[in-house]
């Protein structure tokens, strides 16, 4: 046992961290830092320039051009990109769809598609989700139709996260409506130009448009663009769901983030008030603890000698933690958090703030992180799966 | 960054297990908590098995193993709630001998690896809580410069079995003065009386009090509070672990019970308010494995992160324990909490080791006064 990184790992830490300290604008760091709002090309100006260096696909292996990096190191890389103040990578092209091209797509389809999602060019978006299909994603009913040597698609799809930048989408289509669900499913891209397709942004509660309905009406889509073989989806969907194990945690952003609640509940005068203190306390002891479960289960991958069950753990304490740090924000602001002022969270705003910049985006951040326990496999899913893998029914 | 054991370390957890599971199972322990919570022979058998050496340095008979073999040496006494005082003996006590300058230390530690004596730390003061240092429990040198102690212990680990205390008392400066404190080692004996009684985890303790008892220094004045603060640390990776293994057990044990126990003709494990609560139960066991990996992995840190990281452990741990002892004894429902039934016994060890070593208050106390600007595992 030991709790140390190799003396490799830490040269390899800190080549990524002078690196990011040198190509990461600081504009867009300052964004998040303070929780700024970030634009279409904040995102596609950060993955342009990972893109260059190759590591906008920095889980992929180096046969498909990426870094070839190892669990340890892809953590440290996320971990460095975090603290530095980098937006979370956008991650339906590189950290989705690529990894089922590269298991299950023809190399045709490798040689169309990875390059634009290797140089962060083309923004990909997912279509999983539907209007009567969340949590059961099983019973997406949107129909894809074989005639001839393409696919029509009619149905809708929901909950599509910056569905409208959206260039690509990859979507699970019913191409076959026997036996269970799971088995007439199939995994369609689909170019989100094509005629009959149609994207309604939805307002969040934050009054942020970050997700989008996702309609298609008559859709004409090459039946090249199927991925693997029709009725086999389902398979390719949980490959996708399996593929990321840790990055879900997100425990490296909570750090970033635990330090933010430190700096807002000195300004705002709570961090020597005991019981608000001691609630930082505790959310430090959950987030160091997160962190522990996170290192067991890169150390498992890496060593390989003991199987390691517990990543379904690592969404639903990493989405709580989430959470309770947008939360701890929200009550240090207390009443000057009640202000919606919706231009304070333009970067470079030059009007008047209530009490002070840093409370303008704190309701709207808590507003948001609902989320968190609610998509990606509700937090209620999650616990079933543990439960079903602890009781063997 | 390496969480495997090694070959030898996943040994001394066999040859540990199989004591445990064979030679320590839960009619042994009933009787032995029956007649007062301390077996002499099961201390030999520790002894035989080496055990009592495992901190003990080698020139002194011991094995000389590090903080990672207790780990795991506790983990297995916790799955079998081993109700003798191992880790306050073999853990805390020996190691503070160990790193004593006192020649009369060596001797003692031959007899704790051989299981011939008993030595524990006699810290716990009526008016101290948690906070070691306060100590009100005082030293002074007769004419012939004797040290001579006075003052009374209180839950004193197996206190009416030992042969010898490690006693922190107080050499100069007020009940809360670290500088002033001094350890000593008082052997039973003259000036020395125990009233012993059970815990309400089936072992034993006892208050001591000492009436100008002779002492031999082991850390003066100036290193004590040092040596009997590294010895609380070491304290808490060792009943972190052993919270571990207690935990192992008792979800073991509420699982089997889940897909055996039926109601309204089914399995309770079909019923999705308890799938639910053992999912919170399973992420309660991992969270808090995991930081008894952490407590035992900074403890060769220097103080100030060890102390962080340790208070840090301790408060997941009494989270943990508390959430999933009570949830354990709530889904086996009546049989829960019947003396007969295994689990509740297990609760009830899970309750006390959060009273050890500072609880979950204490330690978040700790964790907020030691806050950094940031945090995390290498913070």
């Amino acid at each position: 046992m030991d709790l140390n990184f190799t003396a490799d790992e830490l040269a390899f830490r800190a080549e990524i961290r002078a690196w990011v300290a040198a190509n990461l604008p600081k504009e867009i760091s300052h964004k998040v830092h303070n929780a700024l709002r970030l634009t279409r090309d904040d995102l596609q100006t950060w993955a342009r320039i990972l893109g260059r260096k190759g590591w906008h696909g920095f889980a992929w292996p180096k046969q498909f051009g990426g870094p070839g990096w190892n669990s340890t190191q892809r953590h440290l890389f996320e971990e460095e990109c975090a603290l530095a103040g980098a937006p979370r990578i956008v991650p339906f092209g590189p950290v989705m769809v690529a990894p089922v091209i590269m298991a299950f797509g023809t190399p045709e389809q490798q040689q169309r598609f990875l390059p634009g999602i290797r140089s962060g060019d083309v923004w990909w978006s997912q279509g999983y989700s539907e209007p009567g299909a969340g949590s059961d994603l099983a019973s997406v009913k949107t129909r894809a139709v074989r005639q001839g040597n393409k696919y029509i698609v009619n149905g809708q799809k929901a909950w599509t996260t910056l569905g409208q930048y959206g260039e690509w989408i990859f979507c699970l289509v019913r191409t076959s409506t026997e036996g269970k669900p799971q088995t007439g499913i199939s995994f369609l891209l689909i170019d989100m130009k094509s005629p009959g397709v149609t994207v309604r942004p939805v307002r969040l509660l934050d009054g942020e448009p970050e997700v989008n309905e996702v309609f298609f009406d008559d859709v004409e889509v090459p039946a090249e663009n199927l991925v693997g073989e029709e009725n086999k989806g389902w398979t390719y969907a949980k490959y996708l769901l399996a593929h990321e194990r840790t990055g879900i945690a997100d425990v490296n952003r909570s750090k970033r983030e635990l330090e933010r609640v430190k700096r807002i509940a000195k300004a705002e005068g709570v961090y020597d008030d005991p019981r608000f203190r001691e609630e930082v306390a505790r959310l430090e002891v959950d987030v160091v603890a997160l962190e522990m479960m996170v290192l067991r289960v890169l150390a498992a991958e890496k060593s390989g000698k003991q199987p390691l069950d517990i990543a379904g753990l690592l969404k639903i304490r990493g989405s709580e933690i989430q959470q309770r740090y947008t939360e701890l924000m929200l009550l240090a602001a207390g009443p000057f958090a009640v202000p919606f002022i919706h231009e304070a969270m333009e970067a470079g705003w030059q009007g008047d703030y209530v009490g002070a910049a840093h409370c303008a985006p704190l309701a709207g951040s808590y507003f948001n992180m609902r989320k968190t326990t609610i998509y990606g496999g509700s937090n209620e899913v999650q616990r079933g799966i543990v439960a079903q893998s602890l009781l063997g029914v | 960054m390496d969480f495997d054991f090694t070959d030898d370390q996943d040994s001394l957890r066999d040859a540990v297990r199989r004591w445990v599971d064979k030679g320590y199972d839960f009619e042994r322990r009933r009787g032995i908590v029956q007649r007062g919570g301390f077996s002499r022979e099961a201390w030999s058998e520790l002894a035989e098995l080496g055990l009592l050496g495992l901190a003990v340095p080698e020139a002194s008979g011991g094995m000389g193993f590090g903080a990672v073999e207790a780990m795991v040496v506790m983990e297995e006494l916790g799955r079998g709630i081993v109700v003798e005082p191992y880790a306050a003996v073999a853990l805390v006590a020996a190691p503070l001998l160990a790193a004593s300058a006192a020649p009369e230390a060596t001797r003692w530690l031959k007899d704790i690896a051989d299981g011939s004596a008993i030595v524990v730390l006699a810290h716990q003061e009526r008016a101290a809580r948690y906070r070691i240092a306060h100590v009100e429990t005082v030293a002074t040198r007769d004419s012939a410069g004797q040290w001579l102690v006075s003052g009374t212990k209180s839950i004193v680990p197996a206190g009416d079995h030992a042969g010898a205390y490690v006693v922190p008392a107080r050499v100069s400066g007020g009940p809360d003065d670290p500088a002033g404190i001094a350890l000593f080692l008082v052997e039973r004996g003259a000036g020395v009386t125990t009233r012993g009684y059970p815990t309400q985890d089936g072992a034993c303790a006892a208050e001591v009090t000492f009436d100008r008892a002779s002492a031999v220094e082991l850390f003066p004045a100036g290193e004590g509070h040092a040596a009997l603060e590294a010895a609380i640390g070491r304290g808490i990776a060792a009943v972190s672990a052993e919270a571990v293994g207690v935990m192992d057990k008792l979800v073991a044990a509420t699982i089997e019970y889940m897909n055996t126990r039926k109601q309204f003709g089914v399995a309770i494990g079909t019923f999705q308010a308890l799938r639910h609560r053992l999912a919170d139960v399973k992420m309660q066991l991992e969270l808090a494995r995991s930081m008894s990996y952490f407590a035992t992995l900074k403890l060769g840190e220097p103080p100030a992160q060890r102390r962080r990281a340790l208070s840090q452990a301790k408060v997941q741990l009494g989270q943990s324990m508390r959430f999933v002892g009570q949830q354990c004894i709530q889904m086996h429902g009546g049989i829960g909490v019947t003396d007969e039934y295994i689990g509740s016994h297990y609760f009830k060890r899970l309750t006390m080791i959060e009273l050890n070593c500072g609880d979950t208050m204490h330690h978040l106390g700790e964790v907020s006064a030691r806050m950094q600007d940031t945090a995390g595992v290498f913070a």
